[in-house]
Parts: structure tokens; sequence; C-alpha cells
């Protein structure tokens, strides 16, 4: 089964369970909805990373203090601000099926979120290679809102990258990003490699989550 | 002056203005707008070597200078854009050009907010941000407005429309399209064209996003669509990075090669983006000095818009989708009366689904409020559909408030020969742009020959043109009789369509169904007439796309007509039409309904409850048959043998049978239980409402009346609402941290003004400490739980 449908599943709950055909068809179809609609874009700049007293972290003028960060960002002097989106087409078809059909549209917001990630490992991938040239290995996505990195960063962090003209990708005054289907976040850069697969879901402290990778 | 100059010859604009800042010390992350008074040097030397290397206009140091956008504690943004012009016109004196033709452009960017029903930005508040701006701006002399680097249609109209309501100055718009010629927001080049032209600016272009090689497709498809000179400003190149840095690797010779090519191809403004310096404009300007400008011809295409798409109305026909309006259907003005948005909408969807171009809506009600009802219902159906609209009322209020909010260049229904309507609709359609419906009829009522109704379409022709609005935005509407009642009606239609579309070059329109009032079967007669109709030349029906005797007939129409290239669209509806028959013959009879919900069958559930309406009471299914497989489904989610999606599917299904059943008791006068009421809102400044959706769909079917206050929900309207309808049950959805305050706010608020309300909690961030900690009574973690949280509180409550 295609990695992507299976964390479609996942997200929808499933854990180890199988799914069923009439899900499993509607998972497929949306992805051929989704796909023939969304303009997924992606943008990112390299910086440099200094790292200061108390877990504080610095990029320009930037000053983040957080723990988990910088735990992630150990070792890196450089960093790259990266933020992807689907686009507001994906958004559109949620609304509106959402006005008609429920259960389309929670497997719509699944398959959009796996084909996000998708999208952005792809995009990682090539940024690793361009760094990995460099002599720069990258470290996993690091979000806002993950661990005690502050989500109120969203605003900088977009700022950066101009991402509202680049991408068309905006955020809230409560710090949520539109479209809602985007990924902002920070990836480390060091000159050392480190044996760490790709985290994320796994360093979440709520073990009890039903859509954790690896549950059950 | 400008207007004149811009149609004879070639005119400059200067290059980047952000990165030379920054070579002069501005630090990233600092607002290169502060720099108008922290620096003004700088700012006035930049200004002048563009000048001097040959820009007819310099845009002044404003481009992040919106309420929106420009935050800042020192400095005020009147002061900042006072001080930018003026900027620009000491650079103008130094360089020795103050003549009268070199001029000062006042800079205006996105404001980088998106805006409603996709983002959070409200239209009005875009507006006002951008006519603050130009009021400023207008104030220190600016010589005209230039907006620029926009993604989205509708923030352009935003900035469009205060430009030219708080100025005289002429308007320049440019936008940014990626190589596939579509902006970030998914206009195309036809769409940008006609809502820009619509709105009367003066020049409009392409900036930004591109490098000047890859702005030449572009510029000749905009050369195609655009009747005024076209502005084009790319950058040096696509951005490239080295350490850390963004640059540009076009050089002033490359740039300046590819800028004369542009001119060729029909660019009458030319300038520069990002990474263009004073040297790119000074190449540009020696090598282009001298070219003469190719300005665009006039265009006849009829076109309307929506964000997204144009719909050109040519030789093809077209479907407007005529089931948005409450005329004779009950169930529509309940919705309206109810303001059932969402009813409205399915409505849309569904036409869209059937095939329809163009949606009509008409929201007209005695005794309801039809502008800011026709504002939501537009607003509304921009959320959900990229279909251009047609606005349809006889309100003078809520058409233009329709074709203020509306996102594109909107088709109007309608204005009439009557002088009355022609003062009313004009100034209108001439402000906002539109493709406006003309009926031929006026104060002597509707002409009973041909020849008198082609007269009025003349004399509607020959007022819009007072107005400077041309035959291409002019529709026809020659009337459509009933024949049962005007034997000829049919007949005199038919020629006088025929004739308006010779006699003046203009495109038509009929309301189809009119036709056959009062006779039987009128399918047969509507499509027959539309049939006729598409044959003298109709150039848009406005027609039910749900009737399938109507879709039969414009199918077959443009397959026999050559418009359905190999017939593929007519294969793609009719292929397997023969195979559906013989399947619905074959139903499985096996078959309950309990089993149908239990399988999310939605389509069986119909059905089968239709069927056991001739055996059972509608009460007794309800008990016996929907009830327990709801259980079922259920208790399953719960266990986790059964998820989401399944549940959901069965929720989906249970609503199908429930519609049959409640259907049933309405024919027979019976009134359905009294349902339970429950506010369900997504709280105040968080716009996730899939949890909240979902919870709404199964408390639906537990027979619970929900009245579902949205997302981003104020706490006071959920408080208000909790009061006015007497409710005891409250559901709250938060995604994130950020949001949750708002939530803690709102029970806060509850607690205090209606005690009694218990409050359910749910969201990714919660979980039960985290709601009894905010006060809530409930914390559910999933939709199931919710539900069955709803039934004990009811029960509680008697």
């Amino acid at each position: 089964m295609d990695r992507k449908i299976k964390e479609a599943i996942r997200y929808l709950g499933y854990g180890s369970h199988a799914i069923d055909e009439k899900t499993l068809a509607m998972i497929e179809s949306s992805f051929e909805e989704l796909e023939k609609i969304v303009r997924m874009r992606f943008i990112y700049r390299i910086f440099e990373l200094s790292h200061e007293e108390g877990n504080r972290l610095r990029i320009g003028q930037w000053e983040i203090e957080s723990k988990s960060l910088s735990k992630n960002m150990k070792g890196c002097g450089q960093v790259v601000v990266f933020a992807a989106t689907l686009g507001t087409e994906a958004d559109r078809l949620m609304r509106r099926y959402a006005l008609t059909d429920m259960a389309k549209t929670v497997v719509i917001q699944a398959c959009a979120a796996a084909l996000l990630e998708e999208y952005c490992d792809a995009c990682q991938d090539e940024i690793s290679e361009q760094m990995w040239q460099e002599g720069y290995y990258l470290r996993p996505r690091f979000s806002p809102g993950y661990g005690d990195f502050d989500i109120r960063h969203q605003e900088r962090l977009l700022g950066l990258l101009d991402a509202g003209k680049s991408i068309g990708l905006t955020m809230t005054e409560s710090c949520m990003l539109v479209p809602t289907k985007s990924v902002t976040a920070l990836i480390g850069a060091s000159t050392t490699k480190t044996a760490c697969h790709r985290q994320g879901c796994e360093v979440c402290e709520k073990t009890d989550c039903i859509y954790r990778r690896d549950s059950r | 002056m400008i207007r004149e100059r811009i149609y004879k010859e070639l005119l400059f604009l200067d290059g980047g203005m952000g990165t030379l800042l920054q070579e002069k010390g501005l630090n990233p992350g600092e607002l290169p707008e502060t720099w108008n008074l922290k620096n003004k040097e700088a700012v006035i030397s930049i200004h002048r070597q563009y000048y001097e290397a040959g820009s007819d206009i310099v845009l002044t140091n404003t481009f992040g200078a919106n309420a929106l956008k420009f935050r800042d504690s020192e400095y005020r943004l009147q002061d900042i854009i006072q001080a930018a012009v003026e900027n620009a016109k000491e650079a103008r004196t130094l360089a020795g050009v103050d003549d009268g033709r070199h001029y000062i452009g006042l800079d205006m960017g996105p404001t980088g907010k998106l805006l409603k029903p996709m983002g959070y930005l409200g239209f009005e508040e875009a507006y006002e941000a951008f006519a603050e701006v130009v009021r400023c701006g207008v104030k220190a002399g600016a010589d005209l407005i230039h907006i620029e680097t926009m993604s989205d249609t509708y923030e352009t109209k935003a900035a469009v429309l205060a430009a030219k309501e708080e100025s005289d100055l002429p308007v320049f718009a440019t936008l940014i399209f990626d190589e596939k010629g579509k902006l970030l927001t998914g206009g195309d080049v036809p769409s940008v064209v006609a809502l820009l032209e619509g709105l009367g600016v003066d020049a409009l272009g392409i900036n930004c996003g591109l490098g000047p090689k890859q702005m030449m497709p572009i510029l000749c498809e905009m050369r195609r669509w655009a009747s005024v000179p076209i502005i084009v400003k790319p950058n040096a190149g696509l951005p490239k990075q080295r350490d850390g840095h963004t640059y540009y690797d076009v050089t002033p010779e490359e740039f300046a090669d590819c800028m004369e090519e542009m001119v060729e191809e029909g660019a009458c403004i030319i300038g520069g983006c990002c990474g263009t310096t004073p040297e790119h404009i000074r190449m540009m300007t020696n090598v282009c000095r001298e070219k003469a400008i190719h300005v665009p011809e006039k265009k006849t295409d009829t076109i309307v818009s929506s964000y997204g798409q144009a719909a050109v109305l040519g030789d093809m026909p077209l479907i407007i989708g005529e089931r948005i309006n409450p005329t004779g259907k009950k169930r529509f003005k309940q919705a309206l009366k109810e303001k059932d948005i969402d009813y409205i909408l399915k409505e849309g969807i569904r036409q869209q689904e059937q095939g329809a171009h163009i949606l009509d809506v008409n929201v007209g009600l005695p005794d309801i409020d039809e502008p800011a009802m026709m504002e939501e219902v537009i607003t509304e159906l921009q959320g959900i559909t990229s279909l251009p609209l047609q606005i349809d009322t006889v309100d003078a209020k809520a058409m233009e408030r329709a074709m203020r909010i509306y996102n594109g260049k909107p088709m109007v229904n309608s204005v009439s020969g009557k002088q009355e309507s022609m003062d009313m609709v004009f100034p209108l359609v001439k402000k906002y742009g539109g493709v406006v419906i003309g009926l031929a009829l006026d104060e002597g009522g509707i002409p009973e020959t041909a020849e008198g109704r082609v007269e009025i379409a003349g004399k509607i022709i020959k007022e819009a043109e007072k107005y400077g609005i041309e035959r291409k935005d002019i529709i026809i509407d020659v009337l459509t009789m009933t024949i049962s009642s005007e034997p000829e009606g049919a007949r005199i239609v038919l020629e006088a369509l025929e004739k308006v579309r010779r006699r003046y070059g203009v495109k038509t329109v009929l309301g189809v169904s009119n036709i056959s009032f009062g006779l039987p079967y009128r399918p047969a007669v509507n499509s027959t007439f539309y049939a006729l109709a598409m044959q003298k030349g109709l150039t848009a029906g406005i027609i039910n796309p749900g009737s399938e005797e109507m879709m039969k007939v414009y199918r077959s129409y443009l397959a026999l007509m050559n418009f359905d290239k190999n017939c593929e669209a007519y294969i793609r509806a009719y292929a397997d039409q023969e195979e559906k028959g013989k399947e619905k013959t074959g139903a499985k009879e096996e078959m309950t309904l309990g089993y149908a919900i239990q399988k999310g069958l939605k389509e069986e559930a119909g059905h089968l409850a239709k069927a056991c309406l001739g055996e059972a009471e509608p009460l007794d299914i309800i008990n016996q048959h929907l009830i327990p497989a709801l259980d079922y489904v259920g208790k399953g989610f719960e266990k986790g043998t059964i998820f989401l999606p399944q549940l959901l599917m069965s929720a989906d299904a249970a609503k199908e049978a429930f519609a049959v059943i409640k259907e049933a008791l309405e024919e027979s006068g019976r009134q359905e239980e009294k349902k339970e009421k429950v506010i369900l809102a997504t709280v105040k400044g968080d716009i996730h409402d899939i949890g909240k959706n979902i919870v709404k769909v199964l408390l639906e079917n537990y027979g619970f009346d929900v009245i579902d206050l949205g997302k981003d929900v104020d706490p006071k309207r959920i408080v208000e609402t909790a009061i006015k309808e007497q409710v005891c049950l409250v559901g709250l959805s938060a995604l994130m941290t950020t949001t949750v305050v708002s939530m803690e706010e709102t029970i806060r608020l509850l607690r205090e003004e209606k005690p009694d309300c218990k409050v359910m909690v749910g969201g990714a961030v919660l979980n039960e400490e985290y709601a009894d900690m905010i006060g809530a009574d409930f914390y559910g973690k999933d939709a199931m739980q919710s539900v069955y949280y709803a039934q004990r509180v009811l029960k509680e409550q008697g």
C-alpha cells in the first residue's frame, strides 16, 4: 500500500486495525480529487543559528527560547527556515463537503494532511541534497507549537520567508496558518551526522494519542 | 496627462527598493518604510538614481505601509506616507526633472492577510486600510496610485476601489502570476483582466515572482484579453540563494534586451522589481527609449469572472443555474427566513455538480433584510464554488452591496428599458464592472411584437453608452412569454432573439421555463423551446440544471453543433445510461433499513425508509430501525471496531432516512417531537471546525436541534444565543492553546449570564484536566462521548 494512504488511514484513527473497503475506496478517490486541485508550494531560506545561554537560540534578530527546540538544534550552526502549503483549494473542497458529506470531509482532511506531509518530506530531501553538497546534514523538521516552541513564533517565521507573497501562506491573529493545510518549520543543519530518524510525532508527550505513529 | 501619455508613448517605472535599502544597512525584519523618516537620505538617493537612470515614474517607499501590515511603535503611518512622498519629490528636484513629465506613484502592496471567506480579513477592513493610505498619499501630493505584487483578486479589488473612491488619480494595478499564468489564489489572466477593467483601472499588468523571460508568455496572454495599456515589471530573474542571502542574477544588459522584446510584444509601461537596480533601469531606458508601443486593441469578449475562473460568453451556449431563488419554493423561503445559509449553499453545490456555468443568486423575500442576506450568501458561496455568480435583485441596496463585495466581475440581473431602472443600475455597472442583463420592457410594458422588443434593447444599449458601458457588457433578454396565454409567444421571442443578436451584435439570455406555464408535462415544452432558442443563437439559458430533460437537450445540442469535441462530454454523461436502468430494477431485496444505516449506504437507506413507511408508523421506524442501528454503530466506534469515516457514513445514511420520515410526518400533518436545542461553536480566533461539524452531524441524528454558530464565534454571541433560545447545553471546540483562551472566556461569560447552562468542550489540545481547569462541565474525547453527555444532560433536565 502506498505510504501516504497508510498515513491517511493512521490519521483517521484506525491504528493497526484493518481498513474497510468502503473507506479505502473513499481515501483513494479523495487523493485523486485533491491532487487535481491542490497547488503545492514551498519556500525556504538558510540562516546562521547561534546558541545562547538558557536554551535560547538566535536567528538574526529573532530570539527563541525553547528547551525542546534547543535540544533538536544541538550542534547546528545553520538553520533552514521552511514553509509549505497545499493552497486554498484544499480548504475550499473541505468546506464544500462539510455541507453535503461529513465522512468524505473527514477523509479528505486526513488525505490532505498525508499529502502535505509527503510533500514536505520531498522538499526536505531536495534541500538536504543541496545542503549535503555544502557539507551539512539536516535534522528533522521542528514546527512552532511542538514541545515548548511557542506557536506565537509563527509570525516571525512567516515574515522571514515573506510567505504571504511568496507562497500565499498567511496566519490569523491566533497564529493559525491560512490556508489550513500548511506547515512551517525550522530544520537544523550541522556538519556532523547525528543518528536521528524522522521524529515529530514520536517526541510528543501525549503518549495516549490514538494517532500516534508508534502506538499499539 | 499620464492618462493620455500611456496610450502614446512608452513610460518607464523604477526598479527594486528593498534590496538596495538592505545594502545600505536595513536589517532583516526591520520595516523598510520606517527609513522614510529614520534614514531619509538613503531613500532619496535611491529615488534620485532612478530618475537619473531614466524612470518617468518613481514609486514611493510605501509597499508595506498599511495599517494591517505596518505595526511600529515609533512612527505613525500617516507620517511615514507623507515623508515617503516628500522624499520622492525631493529626489525629483535633485535629479533636475521637476518638469511636470516625471511622476510619483504611491506604491501599495498587499496587507499580508488572506480575505474572507478563505481567510480572516473582512473585505471592508481591507478596503479601509487601503483607503487610509490613499488619503495620505493624495494629501502628500502623489501623481498616481500604483497597486502591485497582489496575489489575490479580492484584495486587489479592495485596493482599486479605495484608490478610485478616495482619489481622482490614475490607478495602475499589477499582480504576481506564476509560470502557469495563475495567481497564488488561483485566478488566471482573463479573470484578472475582466475584474480590473471592470473596475476601471488605467493600466494593468504583471510584476514580481518571475524574471523577464518567464513573464513573456503571460504578457502574450494578457495582450489577448486586455484593452488598456499593459505594465510589465519583472524581477532580475528567479531568486537564488547564497550564504543565507537571496540574490538575482539577470544582468542589466540581459534585462534590457528582454525588456525590449517585451515592448515589441505589447508592454507599454515597463520597470523592474526585486533584484533590479538603477543600472538595470539605465540599460533598459537606453535600449528602449525610442521604441513605439503597441497598445492592446479594444476587445469585445463578454466575460464574467470569479476569484479563480472566467466564463466567456460566446458561441457555445452556457447554463445559468436558476435554483437559488425563493420564487415558488416553500422550502427555500423557509431557509431564507431561518437564515439557513447551508441550505442555500447546497443548492449552489448541486447545480455546479449538475453542470451550471454561472449561478443566479436571488434571495429577495418581503420582510427579510435583503442587502444583508445577499451579502452573506454571496460571501459564503465564494467559499465553496469557483463559478461566477449572477446577482439577481430589484433592490438597489442589495445590488450595490453584492457588486461591491463580489470577488470578480459579476453578471447582474437586471436592468430594463425603464428610465428609473437604467438610472439606478448603470452607475453601479460603471463603477464596479459587470455584465448586465437588459430586459426588453419599459414604461409601456412588454411590447407584443418582436420589433418592439428589439427597439427597447437598442434603447438600453444606447443609454449604457452614455455611461461608457460597452456592448460587450450588455446581454439582452427578450423575455419568454407563456404560450398558453400568448399563442405567438414562442415565435415572437425566437424572432426577437435573432434580430437583437444580428442588429446590435450583443449576447442574449432567456429564462426558458416560463414558456410552458399552465401546461401539463412542462419539461417536454421547455426542452424543445430551449433547443430552438439555442439554434437561434441564445448565449445563455437560465435553467434548472437538475432537469434531466433540459440537460439532455443541452448536451445533445453541444454534441450536434460540434461544441463538444468528439462528443466527450456527451459520452461521459450517458455512456452507462442503459446499464443504470437495469441495475435499478434488480434492487437487492434482502437488505433492511438497519443494515443500510450500519453500512453507511445513503441511497439505499432513503429507499428503504420509504418502503418501510408503507408498513409501519413513522415513529416506530425511528425507534425500531434507526435508533438501534445508530446505537450499534456508536458502540462499535467506542469499542474501536468501527472508525470515524464509517461512523459518519452511517450518520449520513441515517440522515437520509430521517429526511424521508420527516417528510411523511409533515405530509400527514403531524409534528415531529419537540427537539432539545444545543448550541455548537468553534471559539473566537479558531478556524478549524471539522470536529465541531462531526459532533453536529451526530447530535442531529440523535434528535437534537443543533444551533450551529460556525467558527471564530465571539463569546458574546454564544451567550446571547443561549439566553435567547433558552439553551441548556453549549458545545465548544478549539484546536490550539492560543484559542483555548477564548474558550475559557466563553465559559466564564456563560457562567455569569446563563448559569443553568452546561458546557461541553473538545479539541486537539484539550484533555480532562485542561477542561476542568477552564471550568467546563464535560470533556468529550470523541464525538460519541458528546452525544452521550448531551443525552444525560437532557434527561437530568427532565
